[in-house]
């Protein structure tokens, strides 16, 4: 199976002189390429700033990533942009929209940069997209006209357009009901079966139990792991009570 | 108490505060700098003319005098307090050689003259009454000015020398715009040279009631005394003195107004922007129940201190650089003594400068009682109406690259912040473009056509009638003249409702031939018409179409009016016709040339000069320059100054702009990194927005200098007899250069101002 994403003992610290504390200490992770995994942890122990790391958008200090055979820490400012945008897909908590472009507009920004010619279809492929997570009518919306969960379905169709190799999603239904919660797991459980790696960071133990692996940090490492079957079947209930069990466990 | 904040917040932001200041000190400065300006010119004029006693009433005259009858004129009339008849010997240019130089090419009517008995003395350049000894001569301060003579240098004068034994301000003809330049030598060393030259009088009046002058001059008209020459009267002695820094002035105080508009601009944007920054808090601290004129003394007190810092440079700036504009005045006027006066209110206006700006900040701050605190505190931000582009789409967009779309995009949704932005380099560019233009086209050959001279290429002057026809003779026979006119002034009297006549020169001859711009109507072309000088239609209150009556030789002719002019020679008062005469005496005959080959004319007028001694030939050009030359030079200086001032204006505002806006984008930004964007796309972004703003300022900009800034500079104009004005644009430094040199410094000061936007880090900016 190859690996879509390496990271290898990676040291991440904020501050300097004795102020300085590491904030990722050591950590590993590899993600297959069809892999669905979560990442759990209290506050501030160091989720969001893994997922940085592992999507170039923020250094590191020492070790290693690799994003699908190139080493991340040794290329340019330039090139990590490039990977981001037709490699990588994000989707955050807030909704990171421009306020002064429409829903489509935005979900098309990323991927209309490098193809300004194919527009037509650029808005074509978004369309079926927004069809798919069922937002279609918000097309000339402002992003102030909408709701949260329908801008973070937005979102994931943003983070959809360019086909990516992996999705990371940081806290994706942590603004939302338990219902579109559910709603937008299903969505990224579809996409994963398409054959996108997905890569979430969550405290919703509900949400954990829809993925085939979940990783669970504390103060800046990987303290555990719980790997459940990839499809989830009519078993949530068991798979819900394992992740709350673990979570006990470690005392999370 | 609110000390430490203040100085936190200014410390905060080093770059903007600082701006703000640069932007109050120029602001400052040039307020300063009109009133110092103002106040010592008409302190200087004042001083200048009150020691000279400039006469009230000139009348020049050549040929027969009767001293009797003028005489007997003064004792009757009641209104006369002083009369004198001075006695100006004019000599030609190449007979006056000062040091190394000779005046050949001057096309001023040098003379030489004795001091003054009762009035219009000579001043030396500490103001007081020169007193000459025998083998001395006075030379008249514009050529000190120009550097044709130096102290100690030995002038010959038709063979005679002198020793410069110093130069003279003469409150009557100092001006560049008087033709007559005086020279002042001893009466013994006068009497010995008197025979060399053409003897002009100048004959003076003081009186003892100036406001009556209008009285006078009917009351000399119809005594049908000495005539043959300009008039001039106090107050045009005051204009020609003050033309040419008065200019000055008005293109400084123009600009301090734009300067004063930029710097409220800048005010009300930073000002804007830390509010919207600050809305949260605002609101937080309005729903806790703290009062707000609590947070609105914070931020007033910022201001007052940017404001007061500002202002003080700008007053220190001032000093330093009134030194440098008061020259000219200095040099032809003197000192003034108003000068503590002067301090005094270049401090009031630095004073209004500060409360000005203080009152502003407290008007913009009035926003504050509309801040809501649920509002502010549900979203942080107020919600700003979303005003059109927006059928402006991504998705529809087939132009732009996606960058350039962003910038646009971005600058389409904030109208009000780019407003502000756009406003500013509006005003550059008006400040660029304006005074620019008008240097260009009062300095271009078309501009006498508004002076009341057409456009030819050299004239030749003379008071010798009898000689005309040996000029008209050899013109006439000389190839490379492809056009000529001849034209000959005569005075008429104008018949008036209350019988007393005026005198009135009139010029005679085809004025097809070089046609000189008309405001109203056209060129007389039939014997009956004619056509006034702007300031003669005036004071005559006649218009196009109307009808005047001059008398000659008893016999009464009527003519139309056809058109007015401008004309700032010989006092301004001129009118032409075409009717022939040949009783009226003749003061004096130019015959314009016009050549087919311009690359000869020095070496015409060169030919010319020394074929007819007893005329004047002068090239037109140098002609133009010689009497519009300090003027010129004036608005050249204010010109440059203007360019200067508007490109470190556009530069800082700019930079002040896109380092605001890096701030306040900072999640944009990151958002659009973390989506796959490079530095190199935002900044491209950026540039976008910056130079989008820009075309439509330096648009408008041009658009409103060559409308509004055109009438603001007819207006200046007309101050010196001009009444129409259009601009000569040079389009090469107009449209091309200037932009040019504008959008060379808005990507300068952008790359710079947006520097930060490349440090901006993703993950600082969207905490999750
Ligand atoms: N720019 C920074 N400078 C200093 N410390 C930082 C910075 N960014 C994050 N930290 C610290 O790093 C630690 C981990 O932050 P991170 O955002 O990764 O936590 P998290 O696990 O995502 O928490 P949460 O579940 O609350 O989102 C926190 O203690 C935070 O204070
Ligand atoms: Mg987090």
């Amino acid at each position: 199976m190859n690996k879509i994403v390496i990271g290898d003992n990676i040291v991440k610290s904020f501050g300097e002189g004795i102020e300085q504390r590491n904030i990722l200490d050591g950590v590993s992770v590899e993600i297959n390429e069809d892999e669905f995994v979560s990442v759990m942890g209290p506050s501030g122990s160091g989720k969001s700033t893994l997922m940085f790391a592992l999507s170039g958008m923020d250094g590191i200090n020492s070790g290693k990533v690799v994003f699908d055979n190139k080493d991340l820490s040794a290329i340019g400012e330039k090139q990590l942009s490039d990977i981001r945008r037709s490699e990588m897909g994000f989707i955050f908590q807030q909704p990171t929209m421009l306020k002064n472009l429409n829903i489509l507009d935005n979900i098309i920004l990323p991927s209309i940069r490098d193809n300004r010619k194919n527009a037509l279809k650029i808005s074509e492929k978004a369309r079926t997209l927004m069809e798919k997570v069922g937002i279609s009518e918000l097309e000339k919306r402002n992003i102030t006209q909408v709701s949260g969960g329908q801008l973070q379905r937005a979102g994931i169709c943003r983070a959809l357009m360019n086909s990516p190799k992996i999705i990371f999603g940081d806290e994706p239904t942590g603004a939302l009901n338990s219902q579109s919660a559910q709603e937008i797991m299903d969505i990224l459980s579809e996409i994963n079966t398409e054959g996108t790696a997905v890569m979430l960071v969550t405290h919703d133990a509900k949400v954990a139990a829809r993925t085939e692996r979940i990783m669970f940090m504390r103060d800046g490492k990987i303290v555990s792991e719980l790997k459940l079957p990839k499809s989830v079947g009519v078993n949530i209930d068991s798979r819900i009570e394992k992740v709350t069990a673990k979570m006990l466990e470690i005392g999370i | 108490m609110y000390n430490r904040i203040i100085r936190n917040d200014i410390l905060k932001s080093k770059a903007i505060t600082l701006t703000t200041v640069i932007f109050v000190a120029a602001a400052a400065m040039l307020v300063s700098l009109a009133a110092i300006l103002v106040i010592n010119l008409t302190g200087a004029l004042d001083t200048l003319m009150e020691k000279a006693e400039t006469p009230h009433f000139m009348q020049m005259h050549s040929g027969e005098i009767d001293r009797h009858r003028l005489t007997a004129f003064a004792e009757q009339n009641n209104n006369v307090e002083e009369y004198q008849v001075v006695e100006f010997l004019g000599m030609d240019g190449s007979q006056i050689i000062l040091g190394d130089n000779s005046l050949t090419n001057s096309v001023q009517d040098n003379g030489f003259s004795i001091q003054s008995e009762k009035f219009d003395y000579l001043l030396d350049l500490n103001g007081d009454i020169i007193n000459i000894s025998d083998g001395e001569i006075y030379v008249p301060v514009a050529y000190m000015k120009d550097n044709t003579a130096e102290l100690g240098d030995t002038a010959v004068i038709s063979g005679k020398e002198f020793t410069i034994a110093g130069f003279l301000r003469d409150s009557t003809m100092n001006s560049s715009l008087s033709a007559s330049k005086r020279f002042l030598v001893s009466s013994n060393d006068f009497v010995e040279i008197k025979d060399l030259g053409n003897i002009e009088y100048l004959i003076e009046f003081r009186l003892k009631d100036y406001s009556k002058i209008g009285e006078f001059e009917t009351a000399y008209a119809s005594a049908g005394l000495e005539a043959n020459g300009p008039t001039v009267t106090y107050t045009l002695f005051k204009t020609m003195n003050a033309i040419s820094d008065g200019l000055m002035i008005a293109v400084i105080l123009l600009v301090s107004v734009l300067v004063i508009a930029i710097a409220f601009m800048s005010i009300r944007f930073t000002l804007l922007a830390k509010i919207e920054d600050d809305y949260r808090e605002i609101g937080v601290m309005k729903a806790i129940g703290l009062r707000l004129s609590d947070i609105k003394k914070i931020y007033l007190a910022k201001y007052a201190v940017i404001a007061a810092a500002g202002s003080i440079l700008g007053f220190i700036l001032s000093l330093m650089f009134q030194g440098v504009l008061l020259e000219n005045i200095r040099v032809y006027m003197g000192e003034s003594e108003n000068a503590p006066l002067a301090i005094g209110l270049g401090i009031i206006g630095i004073l209004l400068v500060f409360l000005a700006i203080v009152a502003y900040v407290n008007l913009v701050l009035k926003r504050f009682r509309k801040i809501s605190a649920a509002e502010a505190i549900r979203f942080g931000t107020s919600k700003e109406k979303k005003v059109g582009a927006k059928r402006f789409t991504l998705s529809s967009n087939r132009v732009f690259s996606t960058n350039i779309f962003l910038g646009i995009k971005d600058v389409l949704a904030r109208k009000r912040l780019y407003g502000t932005m756009l406003l500013v380099l509006v005003i550059s560019a008006f400040i660029i473009i304006v005074p620019q233009n008008l240097y260009n086209t009062i300095s271009s050959k078309s501009f006498i056509q508004y002076m009341g001279i057409g456009s030819y290429d050299l004239r030749i002057q003379t008071s010798d009638h009898e000689k005309t026809d040996d000029i008209v003779q050899t013109i006439e026979s000389d190839s490379d003249v492809s056009k000529y006119a001849v034209l000959t002034t005569k005075t008429f009297k104008v018949k008036t409702s209350n019988e007393s006549g005026e005198n009135m020169k009139v010029e005679l001859g085809d004025h097809s031939a070089f046609p000189i711009e008309y405001s109203v109507g056209r060129a007389p072309v039939r014997d009956d018409e004619i056509a006034l000088s702007a300031i003669n239609a005036d004071e005559m209150s006649k218009k196009v179409g109307d009808v005047i009556t001059l008398i000659n030789e008893g016999k009464e002719k009527e003519l139309k009016v056809s058109g007015i002019y401008s004309d700032v020679t010989n006092g301004g008062k001129t009118a032409k016709a075409v009717f022939t005469d040949n009783s009226a005496n003749v003061m004096w005959t130019i015959v314009c040339v016009e050549l087919s080959d311009k690359s000869f004319v020095d070496s015409k007028v060169l030919g010319y000069s020394s074929e007819f001694d007893f005329a004047k030939t002068s090239d037109i050009n140098e002609f133009v320059s010689q009497t519009l030359g300090s003027t010129i030079n004036s608005v050249e200086i204010a010109s440059y100054a203007a360019v200067a001032v508007a490109l470190v204006i556009t530069t800082l505002v700019t930079l002040l702009f896109m380092k605001m806006l890096v701030a306040k984008d900072r999640y944009s930004i990151a958002v659009m990194k973390a989506f796959g964007f490079t530095n190199s796309d935002i900044k491209v972004q950026y540039v976008s927005r910056s130079v989008f703003v820009l075309i439509v300022g330096i648009i408008l900009g041009t658009l409103l200098a060559n409308t509004v800034g055109e009438i603001f500079a007819g207006a200046l104009i007309s101050s010196f007899g001009a009444s129409t004005f259009n601009f000569a644009v040079n389009p090469l430094s107009a449209y091309l250069v200037s932009p040019l040199m504008m959008i060379s410094m808005v990507l300068i000061a952008t790359v710079i101002g947006i520097a930060r936007a490349g440090q901006i880090k993703i993950s600082e900016n969207i905490k999750e």
